[in-house]
C-alpha cells in the first residue's frame, strides 16, 4: 500500500502508536505528516534504508493509512460497490488490490481488501473515505468501522521479510494468505502485501501493544526501520503511482486532473468485465479514450524535480509528477504525466535553473507498467473479437 | 407483434419489443409517442389504472369536474406539439394568452396583458414604464437564449455552463447576474418600488422552493418566461378541456403511433445485463425484454427500487436522494353557488388572478413554511375554468381553481393540518374575492400527498422544485441514468421548472433514437 501525499499544512500532527519507537530509532530526526499523523522521513540515511529493504528486510510504520473493518451479511457486495477489488471472490485470508472510482470512472484512490472471515473484511486505503463508506452503506446490510485509532500496523519488506517474522515468532502459513498469531501474548494479524516490487507482510495488532511488537521485530528479527524517503524511491522504481502526487483524486475540489485507471497505468485494477463496482458504467464510456498516460522515466540528470516540463519530439507533452534518485540504477527515476497520443520512448525534461536547457529521459519499464501493457493488449484483443 | 415464450419460473417472457416506457404520465406518453412514431415497437407500462399521471379530471360535485395537477399551461414544449401533431390530436386553446390581474394587500390592483412585451410597451407609468420595457426585453432575450438548457439536461447542448459560455459578452454578464442573484436584487436593479415590482417578485417565487430573496431565485422567472405556449413567449394559456386535454392528445398521439399502452401493469425491476438495459420484470410475474427503456417515474423508485442500491453508483445515489423537500404548493378547487352572467364580470373572471403579498410578508411566508408552519400570507394563482372554457361549466355553479404557495411539505398531513391549510388559502382568496366562503358548495383540497396517492408515487415527487440551478444540476445527473446503456430517464428529477412541459420525455426519446442511430444499441 502506498502512502498518500504529505500534508501541506497541519497544525500538530498526531503520534502513531509506534511514534515513540520510531523517534528513538531516528538518528536523522526528519519528520513529516501524512493524513495528520507524524512519520519519519529518514531514520539513518536514505541509501542505507533503501539497500536494507532491497537486499535484506526493513520495517515501516504503516499507522498513517486509513483502515476499516467491514462487517455484515452483504459486506462483500458493499466492498464491491466501494472499490474495484473483487471482494466476493476472495477466500478467507486472501487479499486483493483495487481502486476507488467515482461515478464517471475517475480515480479517487487506491484500495486493498482482505477477507478475514466470511463476513469480516479489512479495507485499507491511503486516505480516509468515511463519507463515501457512509453513503455506500445505504441500502446494503454492511457496517464499516474506522479502526485507525484502535490498531497499529507495521510493514516488513524485503527478501528476508519471512525470516524476520519467523525470528520474531510469527509464521506465515502461505505466501498469499493472511494469518493470525499470538506474539508475546498480543493478538496479531499478518497479511501479505506488496510494496512496489518488494514482497512484504503487514502486521496489524492492538495499538496498546505497538511497542512490544516493534521491539521484538528489531531485536529478534534484526530488521531496521525505513523512512518515507527511501520508500518513495522504491515506489517510483516499481512504477506505483502515489495518490495526491502522481494523480489527484477525481473529486478533489477544482481539479483539472481527472484520471481514469488506464491513465494512471493501473487498468488491470478496474477491468470492465469484472462484477459490478462503483464507476464501472462511467468507465465504459471513457476507458476507450485515455487522454493522458503516467510513465516511469529514467533521467540523465540529478537536477530534475516535480513540476518540470517533459518534451517529446521537441514539443511539450506533460510534466514530472514525482522523482527520486535511484541508488540501484544510479539515475533519477521519475513519474511523468504525458499526453496519450505521444508513443515516444525518448523524452527530454527541462531542468529548473534558467538557461540550463533540457536533459534526456528514457521510458523505464517497471513490473507494474509491463502488467498494464499486457492487460491493455489482452483487453484490446477481446474487444477486437467482439 | 411481440413474441411470447414461457419462462421456466412460470411467468411469460415477451420479446420482439424495441422499447419499453415505464410510467404513463405526460412525459412518459411523450417519450412513447416519439418512439412509436420512429417505427419502434413500443410498450407503455403504467402501474396505476389511470393514464396521465397527476394531470387528470376528477369529480368535485355531481356533474362538476375539475382538472387535477395543473390548471394552466405555460412551459409546454412547442416542439412536442409540432412533432406529435397535438393540434390534430385534439389540443386547442380556450384562452391563448391570459391577461393577469394582480391584487395587493393594500387593495390596489394591477392588470397586465398576456403578451408581456406589449403590456410593457403600453405600461402607463412615466418612471416604471420604460424600466419595465427594458426589463422585459432583457429578461426575454436571456430566457430565449437559455431555452436549450431548460429542455432536459440529458442532452449535451443543454449544459447550462456551455450555453452561457456561448453567449455574447454583454448577454453573458447579464446571464451571470440573472442566474446567481436573488430575484429581489434583480428587480431592485431594474424597477422602481411599486406594485409592478411586488407582482413580479411574487411571480419569481411562485411554485419554487427558492424564496425571492435567496440566491438563484430569479431563474424561476427566467425559466417560466423561456416557455412559449401558443406561440407567444412568457404567456399562459388555458387549453380547451383543461390541461387534461393535453394529456389526452398525447395519449392519442401515442396510440396513433401504435404504442401498446398497458395500465395496471407495474414494473418490479429493470433487467440489466452487462451494464445494458435488457428489459423489465413485471410485478405480476413475467418479463418483457427490450433494448431501450425510458423511465418516467421518480428517480428513487426507478434507480433505488427497480435497479437496486447495491448496483448504482454512490454519487448518483446521493444526488437523487439528497434533499428532503421542505415546501410544496396546494391546489384548492371550489364549486361556487351562482354563475356570473354579465359580460363585464365575466371579463374580469377570464383573467389569471394573482394575489401578491408584500415583500416582507413573502419572506416571512417562506420562513414559516420551512419551519413547518402554515403561513398566513400566501401567493395565490386562481382561474375560473368554466369562464375560460364554457364547455365545462354547468349545473348553476361556478368553478374556481387556485394554487397557493408556499406551504409546508407534509408527507401525510392529518385532518387538522388540512383544515388549517384550507383556511389559510381561503383567507388569501378572500382578499380578492370577498365573501367567497359563503358561496362554496363543494371543495377539494389537493396537496402533494393527495396527488402522490393517486399516482402511487412518493409525496416528495410533488413537492415544490428547488431552484432552477439546482434542478439543472440534478437533471444532468439523473439524465445520465447512472450510465446504464439503453436506459433513459425523464422522471421528475430530469424536469426543469414547475408545470406541464413534456420536454424531458421528448429529450429522453431523442437520446434513445440518437444512440441507436449512432450504433450504440440496435433496436
Amino acid at each position: 500500500m502506498i502512502f498518500p501525499a504529505e500534508d501541506v499544512i497541519v497544525d500538530s500532527p498526531r503520534a502513531t502508536p509506534l511514534y515513540a519507537a520510531a523517534a528513538s530509532a531516528s538518528e536523522a530526526n526528519i519528520w513529516t505528516s501524512v493524513n495528520g499523523w507524524s512519520l519519519a522521513r529518514v531514520f539513518t540515511s536514505v541509501e542505507k534504508e533503501y539497500h536494507a529493504a532491497k537486499n535484506s528486510a526493513a520495517i515501516a510504520d504503516l499507522g498513517a493509512l486509513s483502515r476499516w473493518a467491514v462487517r455484515g451479511r452483504e459486506a462483500a457486495q458493499f466492498l464491491s460497490r466501494i472499490t474495484t477489488a473483487p471482494a466476493p471472490r476472495l477466500g478467507v485470508g486472501e487479499s486483493a488490490c483495487g481502486l476507488i472510482l467515482d461515478g464517471d470512472g475517475g480515480v479517487l484512490d487506491l484500495a486493498e481488501v482482505s477477507r478475514l472471515s466470511d463476513d469480516l473484511f479489512l479495507l485499507t486505503t491511503p486516505t480516509s473515505h468515511a463519507r463515501r463508506l457512509q453513503l455506500g452503506a445505504r441500502g446494503v446490510d454492511a457496517l464499516g468501522e474506522d479502526i485507525c485509532e484502535a490498531v497499529a500496523a507495521i510493514g516488513v519488506f524485503g527478501p528476508r521479510a519471512s525470516e524476520v517474522l519467523s525470528a520474531a515468532g510469527m509464521k506465515m502459513p502461505g505466501e498469499d494468505v493472511a494469518a493470525s498469531a499470538v506474539v508475546r501474548g498480543v493478538e496479531t494479524a499478518a497479511r501479505p502485501i506488496q510494496f512496489g516490487a518488494l514482497p512484504g507482510v503487514e502486521l496489524i495488532f492492538p495499538a496498546a501493544d505497538a511497542l512490544t511488537i516493534w521491539e521484538r521485530l528489531v531485536r529478534r528479527g534484526k530488521a531496521g526501520p525505513i523512512g518515507l524517503d527511501a520508500m518513495e524511491t522504491l515506489r517510483i522504481e516499481s512504477g506505483a503511482p502515489r495518490p495526491g502526487v502522481d494523480f489527484v483524486a477525481a473529486d478533489h475540489p477544482g481539479t483539472t486532473m481527472r484520471r481514469t485507471p488506464a491513465e494512471i497505468g493501473l487498468p488491470h485494477l478496474a477491468p470492465l468485465d469484472r462484477g459490478w463496482y462503483n464507476g464501472r458504467r462511467g468507465l465504459r464510456y471513457v476507458a476507450s479514450r485515455p487522454e493522458r498516460r503516467l510513465v516511469t522515466l529514467s533521467v540523465d540528470d540529478e537536477r530534475s524535480m516535480p513540476g518540470a516540463a517533459v518534451f517529446a519530439g521537441g514539443k511539450p507533452v506533460g510534466r514530472v509528477t514525482s522523482c527520486a534518485w535511484s541508488p540501484a540504477i544510479k539515475r533519477v527515476v521519475a513519474f511523468a504525466d504525458v499526453a496519450r497520443p505521444v508513443g515516444a520512448k525518448d523524452y527530454e525534461i527541462a531542468v529548473p535553473a534558467p538557461g540550463e536547457g533540457r536533459v534526456a529521459a528514457k521510458l523505464y519499464e517497471t513490473p507494474e507498467s509491463a502488467l498494464a501493457k499486457a492487460f491493455r493488449e489482452a483487453q484490446d484483443a477481446v474487444s477486437d473479437r467482439r | 407483434m411481440s413474441d411470447v415464450q414461457n419462462k421456466p419460473g412460470g411467468g411469460r417472457i415477451e420479446g420482439g419489443i424495441d422499447a419499453i416506457v415505464i410510467g404513463a404520465d405526460a412525459e412518459g406518453l411523450t417519450a412513447a409517442a416519439y418512439l412509436g412514431r420512429a417505427g419502434y415497437n413500443t410498450i407503455l407500462l403504467e402501474a396505476g389504472v389511470e393514464i396521465g399521471g397527476a394531470v387528470c379530471a376528477r369529480e368535485l360535485s355531481p356533474g362538476q369536474n375539475y382538472v387535477d395537477g395543473e390548471h394552466l399551461i405555460s412551459i409546454l414544449d412547442p416542439a412536442v406539439i409540432a412533432d406529435l401533431d397535438l393540434y390534430r390530436h385534439g389540443v386547442s386553446y380556450a384562452a391563448r394568452c391570459l391577461d393577469t390581474a394582480y391584487f395587493f394587500e393594500d387593495g390596489e390592483t394591477l392588470q397586465l396583458g398576456g403578451d408581456l412585451q406589449m403590456a410593457a410597451a403600453a405600461f402607463d407609468d412615466e418612471e416604471a414604464g420604460p424600466a419595465f420595457q427594458k426589463f422585459i426585453a432583457e429578461v426575454f432575450e436571456a430566457a430565449a437564449f437559455c431555452r436549450p438548457a431548460f429542455e432536459a439536461a440529458a442532452a449535451p447542448e443543454s449544459d447550462i455552463e456551455k450555453v452561457m459560455r456561448a453567449a455574447p459578452r454583454n448577454l453573458a454578464a447579464r446571464l451571470n447576474f440573472f442566474s446567481l442573484a436573488p430575484a429581489q436584487e434583480v428587480l431592485d436593479a431594474y424597477l422602481p418600488d411599486g406594485p409592478l415590482k411586488t407582482a413580479l417578485l411574487c411571480e419569481a417565487g411562485f411554485r419554487s422552493a427558492a424564496a425571492p430573496h435567496e440566491p438563484f431565485s430569479f431563474m424561476t422567472l427566467v425559466r417560466r418566461w423561456a416557455g412559449e405556449v401558443a406561440g407567444l413567449q412568457g404567456a399562459c394559456a388555458y387549453p380547451q378541456g383543461g390541461a387534461v386535454a393535453v394529456v389526452t392528445a398525447l395519449r392519442r398521439a401515442a396510440q396513433a403511433a401504435k404504442v401498446d399502452i398497458r395500465a395496471a401493469t407495474g414494473v418490479a425491476s429493470i433487467l440489466i445485463e452487462q451494464d445494458h438495459a435488457a428489459g423489465v420484470e413485471l410485478e405480476g410475474g413475467g418479463q418483457i425484454r427490450a433494448p431501450i427503456i425510458v423511465a418516467a417515474g421518480s428517480a428513487r423508485r426507478v434507480f433505488m427500487e427497480m435497479i437496486g442500491a447495491a448496483t448504482i453508483d454512490i454519487g448518483f445515489q446521493r444526488a437523487i436522494t439528497a434533499a428532503s423537500p421542505q415546501l410544496a404548493s396546494g391546489h384548492l378547487h371550489l364549486a361556487l353557488k351562482g354563475v356570473a352572467r354579465d359580460e363585464k364580470t365575466r371579463g374580469h373572471m377570464s383573467r389569471r388572478l394573482v394575489y401578491a403579498p408584500p415583500r416582507e410578508a413573502l419572506r416571512r411566508a417562506f420562513a414559516d413554511a420551512r419551519a413547518g408552519r402554515v403561513p398566513s400570507d400566501l401567493m395565490i394563482e386562481a382561474v375560473f375554468p368554466d369562464v375560460l372554457d364554457e364547455e365545462i361549466g354547468g349545473d348553476g355553479m361556478q368553478l374556481l381553481s387556485a394554487i397557493a404557495h408556499p406551504l409546508p411539505f407534509d408527507e401525510a398531513p392529518d385532518a387538522d393540518r388540512r383544515a388549517e391549510i384550507e383556511t389559510a388559502i381561503l383567507a388569501n382568496i378572500e382578499k380578492f374575492a370577498p365573501d367567497i366562503e359563503d358561496r362554496i358548495k363543494a371543495r377539494a383540497l389537493r396537496l402533494a400527498s393527495d396527488i402522490a396517492q393517486s399516482t402511487s408515487a412518493p409525496a416528495q415527487d410533488y413537492a415544490a422544485p428547488s431552484s432552477i440551478i439546482e434542478q439543472v444540476a440534478l437533471a444532468r445527473v439523473a439524465g445520465s441514468a447512472g450510465y446504464v446503456s439503453g436506459l433513459y430517464f425523464c422522471g421528475r428529477e430530469a424536469r426543469i421548472g414547475a408545470g406541464l412541459s413534456c420536454a424531458a420525455g421528448r429529450m429522453a426519446a431523442k437520446a434513445a433514437l440518437f444512440e441507436v442511430k449512432r450504433g450504440g444499441r440496435a433496436a
